[in-house]
């Protein structure tokens, strides 16, 4: 740690003296009619490469040379802003752009598209405005974020009723899923078929997928960094939607205005009502539904303060009759203080919570129990950007995090026939320091560099035992309390871009992640129930290093874009099970882990088109991911399960007219690699299956069409706006194979044969959406 | 536990879903034959058999490949030797072997000069205390199931094995059980044969042994498989040399009851 200080001043210092005496303007940027901050807006110092991005919560600061500046503040989906200012001194600006949807229709709106994703250093990376994708088509008429990103290359789709992702070849427990910084653990509903995420209190998602910044931490395959809009400050306003599986409703309003505002969102589907109609009374007291809350708040105290604080609670909830009941949810509470210092030092401390738990009721004659699991997390952050000038940005900041998981415990009522287990929790801190460096020498050159310092501190108390190869307890060790055990590393991070010309560009990255908190999933499509374990005296802290190469091309005065990146990672400490592992409630539980290393790699291309009536993408993978225990498959490398040769995707949207737009998606992609059997034999009169080789076999490949289209009747007055989504879900009736299995034929039980369930035919939707 | 919530998530997947089901043709590869040792010994009499087979394709129209040349013996801790007599179709017998508390059993298979082998012990039987059959209804269907009471011994693990003759027709296995979650307790299982299609008026014969742990876990893995399993796999088998199947020796009772109206 005291090296990482002296590390982080001298470069502090030398970034200061850099720093030359200029005038720095700098401020906010805003949507006019809403007064939401808008992030990564450009300021640019106009016909110059002078520019600078707003940060997530809209901030800017530029430095100028000429007190009489001519200034473009431009945001996709808004008409750019051309405005002279007149700054002798270091001065705020803030700026509101119009959005191209509030404009009257007679007026030419003129997007001006930025080349950022050419001359930026960054690569490896996607960010996203709910408005760019709100014609994407989608299952059930929902819009979800999280299946629109797996529209992306390198991103590898969960599949049917599985909202997990895989990123670059990575498992699905290795994304930081970040909403307004608070880790959502579990990001599905309904096991899978939704996500979390509630598109009416989303503004935007940034994803990375290699390159990652030395900010983000604690997964070492992706980060999904998701923010909530603040509510608008200027005027109240509601929104909603009434669909056939869900409706929506946001509320949103200033608290003072200009000052202050207030945004709470909510969804409820109704699946279950229809249940309610049946004349079985265990039926009909059945329970299957879920229902999602985000609410937000934030009040600018002054020019230099202002305080965020927002929070989402989410709950699935199944039940049969009084005989059984399951219900999960994640809940997430974050405060977050703005500071300026000054101009170039800006300020952000953060206070997190977020938690994830499950229950399960049990009660019939026999038994009557409770099973309760639960994990947590605290989190302190202190983020510093400091803006020495137009080529120099310092981005440092600490972070404390304490992640206690308390498994599944079972605890009996009354005369129940089971006995009440408590199993020992477990908790971690994990420590960590960063600072990154983002640099343009030269205008043909760009880079970041950065280095993350973490340090995990396994917690007492607790009992921890020590296995033989086979996995057997031989030995335990108690712990009262305090640090157990240190695991200390270095997260060297780095990206850098040669700027060809404003058009072309050639990107490298490099990245070290580390990972303490791993999931424990051993059926395809992760449960709820699976469990977490931190890092411990036998689990290892997982890792990877990514090393990454790209060409980003943009076309036609960056109407189309064009990405050409290739990729290698390797990942350490990776974890597998013993055959017929035993992962429930077993104190043992340790002792059924494999610890092996994997390594992905593949080529990723994109293509997109940005203006015009018809816009949209086209993203293929061709790629590669495997694993190796010493246990599992004798010792050879098997394809991970997530490992697609292909993987392609076709995003267009179309404006018909002024009141039609449509949407399809097409998406193709090997199917997932799957271990059959190859052969069979008998015992007790069962036939059971022979398995040779894990994941050598291929489920067939998976492709679906979607199309969807909005119709937005002209606007009858000036508050009220409605629209009506239309959807067709898999379009062709694909049968794409859910799962595959095997077993004994009805008539004659000597022979095998294999068939396959497949969930989703072709489905129909409709939502109507309002908005004043 | 786990079958509770594989069971409802399975209902709620079906009824909020259209899913559909059809055979597929699937092209397998063929693994190396492996051998499969069936020794399940019981103290229900002296008679004991034991089935040596073979791995086949999966295409295959037979479920398995009789091994004819084996030399199949199980000795014990007394010095006792048995031979088991080759009967055809792979089943191997002898007709004095009566398993005793408190003796190891060792099982020596030898094919072609390869050597397969296995340890047990008896453990002590679980008497019960009363049984009964119950009917539960799950989405207005009827399910029968036999119960058994009895009083699970403290502070030991143990593990019980269920199968099941319904109508006369041969003995299949239908459940395993550990104490794991109510040792010590008065304890109920519900058993069915092996695909839950127990009717009213069938006649139930069920075996319940106490079996030892290699054995349960083995049974265990045979029972959870499901196509929802990330990386399918053998169960393991407490036989050496890579051999698949068990070797058990067990206490045993059998119980028979007919599913009646209640």
């Amino acid at each position: 740690m005291p090296y990482f200080l002296i590390i982080l001043a001298s470069l502090f210092s030398s970034v200061s003296l850099i720093a030359q005496d200029k005038t720095t303007i700098s401020g906010y940027v805003r949507d006019a009619a809403s007064g939401e901050v808008l992030i990564g807006a450009v300021v640019q110092i106009k016909d110059t490469q002078n520019a600078t991005s707003t940060n997530s919560y809209g901030y800017y600061a530029l430095q100028i040379s000429d007190p009489n500046t001519e200034l473009i503040v431009s945001f996709v989906g808004y008409q750019f802003l051309e405005q002279t200012i007149n700054a002798s001194e270091n001065k705020r600006y803030n700026f509101e752009l119009i959005s191209s949807d509030n404009q009257l229709e007679e007026v030419v709106v003129s997007v001006k598209k930025q080349n950022d994703n050419v001359t930026k250093a960054q690569m490896g990376a996607f960010n996203f405005t709910m408005e760019e994708v709100k014609n994407i088509p989608v299952v059930f008429g929902e819009r979800d974020i999280l299946k629109t990103i797996q529209l992306l290359p390198g991103i590898g789709k969960g599949g049917e009723g599985s909202s997990n992702f895989y990123v670059r070849g990575g498992g699905a427990d290795q994304n930081l899923i970040l909403l307004d910084e608070a880790t959502v653990y579990n990001a599905a509903h309904l096991l899978g078929f939704f996500s979390t995420f509630n598109s009416d209190a989303i503004k935007d998602v940034e994803l990375y997928k290699g390159g990652i910044p030395a900010q983000y931490g604690g997964r070492i395959s992706s980060v999904m960094d998701i923010n909530m809009v603040d509510g608008n400050n200027k005027k109240f306003a509601a929104e909603g939607g009434l669909g056939l599986i869900a409706s929506r409703l946001k509320l949103e309003g200033p608290i003072v205005r200009d000052k202050g505002s207030f945004m709470v969102s909510g969804r409820r589907t109704y699946a279950d009502l229809f249940l309610k109609l049946s004349n079985d009374e265990t039926v009909n007291q059945s329970k299957l539904y879920f229902y999602d809350l985000n609410a937000k708040v934030n009040y600018r105290f002054n020019d230099k303060n202002t305080l965020y604080a927002s929070g989402y609670f989410g709950k699935d909830d199944l039940g049969y009759g009084d005989l059984f009941s399951f219900d999960w949810g994640n809940a997430t509470a974050t405060v977050r203080w703005n500071h300026i210092f000054n101009e170039k030092l800006f300020s952000n401390t953060s206070l997190i919570y977020s938690d994830f738990t499950y229950n399960v009721n049990v009660s019939n004659d026999e038994s009557d129990f409770t099973i309760a699991s639960k994990i947590e997390n605290f989190n302190l952050k202190e983020d510093l950007s400091y803006y020495a000038d137009n080529k120099n940005t310092l981005r440092f900041g600490l972070n404390l995090l304490r992640q206690k998981i308390s498994p599944a415990s079972l605890s009996a009522r009354g005369e129940s026939a089971v006995n009440s287990i408590d199993i020992e929790s477990r908790s971690g801190v994990e420590a960590a320091a960063y600072i990154s460096h983002e640099w343009k020498p030269s205008s043909w050159l760009s880079m970041i560099y950065g280095l993350r310092a973490t340090d995990f501190m396994v917690q007492g108390p607790g009992t921890f035992y020590n296995y033989d190869e086979e996995g057997d307890p031989v030995g335990e060790q108690s712990f009262d309390g305090g640090v157990i055990k240190h695991y200390f590393n270095l997260e060297p991070r780095l990206s850098l871009s040669a700027i060809l010309s404003q058009e072309h560009s050639v990107k490298a990255s490099y990245n070290r992640i580390v990972q303490n908190l791993h999931q424990l999933t051993n059926t395809t499509s992760s449960l709820p129930t699976d469990q977490y374990v931190v890092s411990s005296i036998n689990i290892k802290p997982q890792y990877a290093d990514q090393a990454a190469l790209g060409y980003f091309r943009n076309f036609n005065n960056n109407a189309y874009e064009f990405s050409m990146e290739a990729y290698y990672k390797y990942m350490g400490n990776q974890i597998d099970f013993r055959n017929g592992a035993d992962l429930q409630a077993n104190i043992y539980l340790e002792g059924e882990l494999l610890y092996g290393i994997g390594r992905s790699y593949g080529l990723e291309w994109y293509l997109r088109k940005s203006k015009g009536k018809l816009n949209g993408w086209i993203s293929y993978t061709l790629a590669k991911s495997e694993r190796q225990f010493e246990q599992i498959n004798d010792g050879e490398w098997f394809n991970a399960r997530q490992d697609r040769t292909h993987d392609i995707s076709i995003v267009g949207m179309y404006e018909l007219s002024k009141k039609w737009s449509l949407g399809a998606t097409f998406l193709y992609y090997t199917g997932n690699a799957i271990t059959f059997p190859s052969g069979k034999y008998q015992v007790d009169g069962r036939t059971l299956f022979y398995y040779t080789e894990r994941n050598g076999y291929r489920m067939p490949d998976y492709h679906r069409l979607d199309l969807s289209a909005t119709y937005e009747p002209r606007k009858e007055n000036k508050r009220f706006h409605s629209s009506w989504s239309f959807g067709l879900y898999n379009a062709y009736n694909r049968r794409n194979a859910y799962i595959i299995d095997f077993r004994e034929n009805e008539q004659n039980a000597n022979v095998t044969e294999a068939y396959k369930v497949a969930l989703f035919g072709i489905i129909p939707s409709v939502t109507w959406n309002f908005k004043f | 536990m786990r079958r509770y919530i594989y069971l409802f998530i399975n209902v709620c997947i079906a009824s909020i879903t259209f899913s559909c089901e059809e055979i597929i043709e699937v092209n397998l590869n063929e693994g190396d034959p492996k051998y499969v040792i069936e020794a399940d010994l019981t103290s229900l009499s002296s008679d004991q058999v034991i089935r040596v087979t073979q791995t086949v394709p999966f295409n295959a129209d037979v479920p398995s490949k009789p091994i004819e040349n084996a030399r199949v013996d199980v000795s014990n801790s007394k010095g006792e030797v048995f031979n088991f007599a080759h009967q055809g179709q792979g089943y191997y017998v002898v007709e004095n072997l009566k398993p005793r508390e408190n003796v190891v059993y060792n099982l020596s298979v030898n094919i072609d000069n390869e050597l397969f082998e296995a340890t047990s012990k008896l453990e002590d039987f679980v008497p019960i205390d009363s049984m009964g059959v119950i009917e539960e209804r799950v989405f207005n269907e009827s399910y029968y199931f036999v119960l058994f009471k009895f009083n699970d011994p403290v502070d030991t693990p143990n593990y019980y094995r269920y199968s099941t003759s319904v109508n006369g027709s041969p003995f299949k296995f239908s459940s395993a059980f550990s104490d794991k979650f109510n040792d010590g307790l008065y304890v109920t299982h519900q058993i069915a044969n092996s695909d839950n299609s127990l009717a009213m008026g069938d006649s139930v014969v069920v075996r319940r042994q106490c079996v030892s742990k290699d054995v349960y876990n083995y049974w265990n893995e045979i029972q959870f498989a499901n196509p929802g399993n990330a990386a399918p796999s053998n169960p393991k088998s407490n036989i050496s040399n890579g051999a698949f199947g068990y070797f058990s020796v067990t206490a045993a009772k059998e119980y028979g009851i007919r599913i009646e109206v209640l």
